[in-house]
């Protein structure tokens, strides 16, 4: 028999906390569809994806139904196209982007992720044409998404890659200037990326995996301000210690929750089950927010100092509860915080409470990125080549993920508002500090080498 | 053996289970299973024991009925026929559907022949209604057993359209999602 609390608490969590599963990602192989020219590769791919995929969303929808938790949203991930594609030429590659977001409308998944190259030690002829592809890529489809990981803790920082990025992302916000460049928020750029990561713009199939793969990605900061308002308001002197010990527990029912729904949305596709990623994802919606978090826990505001060490806190809790509710984790698994999808945060931004500055910091315990970030339409390739190229070194030298997915708004400057609608939200354009002046750093290329704690075995 | 079933239903006080308990054991009464449950001020307990020959339904009345009376407690005494499960675990899904809004006449009636309607078997209810319009102060709570041939899309739509008639706030959802986020 279940108590009254327990069913009372759930309600509250889905209808005052916005309880939900943020996603979840069907992973397909394409490795197969590669060879021929571009009609086979198109035709093979569209087939596979049809195949597999068709059934995802109502399945999705049933069993949210079942137990009343909304999937927010259902999305495909496909093996990289740099390797798919490899004998494609750029202009190839963009109707074979076009080719994914039609299949990806026709079974009505919102993203598809896998426009995608790994280039952490050196760029092959099918990464070239892949990144020299995905400015128009993303520009004339909607529903395709991009990621390029540029260095690896193994392998180091490639910085050709990084110098090229650099152009791309300016080259991508150019061609969709009349919408604040929001082409760029379909791009990320990645040191250390994930073979299986549910959420967008990241997800991708890595080349080591199965056919096909369910991953999920969690949600859940309004639960988790919530029980930290809750607890707070019954003893307002609770330590850190406690909070941390709350987090922990919030945490590990939101995930619970996502294994429960992507276990059997696996089991009814008769596809193998992956991971879940233990991350707070926001989205726009007030009481839906990380930044939120930080304010519950004492602090003004994201951004102002004492942001470190709460979102250390905040995310190795996160983490504790996870790992013991899920028997698989993945992906990415690290607080997201993306400053135009969180309402809070872009306040902050606004507010002037945070910074680039700070954002690179806090990306050091585990923010995953520099995420989201609007940033004035005049700075240059190469300053944009730069923030990355720092981005990456943290992400190297720590040993873990970071990401940059930076957009800088054609024609507006710091303090405009940046619009591109949705998920993606909105935001303040954040200054870049000291951009203006000759990078020759940047310019010099080749490969930032491996870090010694690379040499592990 | 035979088996009898016995409910015990009066104001709550302290020795109640062991005055039940005490005539039991006097008889040679064996007891199986007993679900005790307080109300307000009440006390409610279902008692299913198993008898030595010779000894009948009838006898446990009259003794418990001697011993209870006194205690003001009522005592129902039946035997207790062996019988097959309303829903054997394996052909049905436990789902719970929880309901909130404003009190007014009917509500239980009204949401429960829904559910008797579409064969489905309601395993624990609690109810609780202290009037007014404040949906968090009117909640009911079905604890049920949709049989897999049920269609539970069709029970849905039917529960969801007669509270909205009363202006109710139903969820149907299935009980693991409950297990999934409360227990380990």
């Amino acid at each position: 028999m279940l108590t009254q609390r327990e069913i009372i608490s759930t309600l509250e969590m889905l209808r005052n906390e916005h309880l939900d599963v943020r996603t979840v990602t069907l992973g397909v192989n394409l490795l197969d569809c590669a060879g021929g020219g571009l009609p086979q590769v198109q035709r093979r791919v569209a087939e596979r994806l049809l195949g597999v995929a068709g059934n995802l969303v109502p399945v999705c929808d049933r069993i949210g139904q079942k137990y009343g938790i909304p999937v927010v949203n259902k999305r495909i991930a496909v093996s990289p196209l740099a390797v798919v594609g490899a004998a494609l030429a750029p202009e190839e590659l963009v109707d074979l982007a076009r080719t994914l977001d039609t299949v990806a409308r026709e079974v009505r998944v919102d993203f598809i992720g896998g426009f995608s190259a790994l280039v952490e030690k050196g760029l092959a002829r099918g990464d070239r044409a892949l990144i020299d592809a995905i400015p128009e890529a993303l520009t004339v489809t909607s529903r395709v998404c991009a990621s390029v990981n540029v260095a690896s803790t193994r392998a180091g920082i490639n910085m050709d890659a990084v110098l090229r990025m650099g152009r791309t992302v300016k080259r991508a916000a150019e061609l969709t200037a009349e919408r604040d460049g929001v082409a760029c928020t379909k791009l990320c750029v990645f040191a250390n990326i994930p073979e299986d990561i549910p959420f967008m713009a990241g997800a991708y199939l890595g080349i080591g995996e199965a056919d096909a793969v369910i991953n999920v990605g969690v949600s859940g900061p309004g639960v988790v301000k919530k029980a930290i308002d809750r607890a707070l308001q019954a003893d307002p002197a609770m330590d850190l210690g406690h909070l941390s010990e709350l987090i922990k527990k919030t945490s590990y029912r939101v995930t619970r929750v996502g294994e429960l729904i992507g276990r059997e949305v696996a089991e009814s596709l008769g596809i193998r089950f992956g991971v879940v990623d233990l991350s707070l994802a926001p989205t726009p919606n007030v009481g839906d927010s990380v930044g939120e978090i930080f304010q519950s826990l004492g602090l003004l505001a994201i951004g102002v100092p004492g942001t470190t060490a709460a979102l250390a806190l905040l995310n190795d809790a996160v983490k504790k509860g996870g790992a013991f509710a899920s028997s698989r984790v993945g992906g990415l698994s690290g607080a997201f915080i993306p400053v135009s999808e969180d309402t809070n945060i872009s306040e902050a931004a606004r507010n002037g409470h945070l910074c680039l500055e700070k954002l690179e910091a806090i990306t050091s315990v585990c923010s995953v990125g520099l995420d989201m970030v609007a940033i004035p339409g005049d700075t240059t390739a190469e300053t944009i080549s730069a923030i990355i190229a720092d981005e990456m070194a943290i992400g190297v030298t720590n040993n873990k993920t970071t990401a940059a997915r930076l957009i800088p708004v054609p024609g507006k400057k710091a303090g405009d508002q940046a619009f591109f609608g949705g998920l993606m939200g909105q935001s303040t354009i954040i200054p870049v500090n000291n951009g203006a002046g000759d990078n020759a750093f940047i310019r010099r290329g080749g490969l930032i080498p491996a870090p010694i704690h690379s040499l592990r075995n | 053996m035979s088996k009898a079933i016995l409910s015990i239903l009066g104001r709550d006080r302290p020795g109640i289970v062991a005055a039940v308990s005490r005539v039991l054991c006097e008889h040679n009464c064996n007891i199986e299973n007993v679900s005790q449950t307080m109300l307000q001020t009440e006390f409610a307990g279902i008692f299913i024991v198993s008898m030595p020959s010779g000894t009948g339904a009838g006898d446990l009345q009259r003794a418990l009925e001697s011993q209870l009376l006194p205690l003001a407690l009522t005592v129902l005494t039946k035997p207790c026929e062996p019988g097959e499960q309303s829903c054997p675990a394996k052909a049905c899904e436990p789902f719970v559907i929880t309901t909130r809004g404003p009190d007014r006449k009917g509500l239980v009636a009204d949401i429960s022949e829904v559910i008797a309607r579409h064969g489905v078997n309601i395993t624990n209810l609690q109810a609780m209604f202290k009037g007014g319009d404040d949906p968090g102060d009117n909640i009911m709570i079905y604890e049920v057993d949709v049989p897999q041939a049920a269609d539970p899309q069709a029970l849905a739509a039917d529960l969801r359209a007669r509270a909205e008639a009363l202006r109710l706030d139903l969820i149907l959802q299935h009980r693991n999602i409950f297990e999934a986020l409360h227990r380990i």
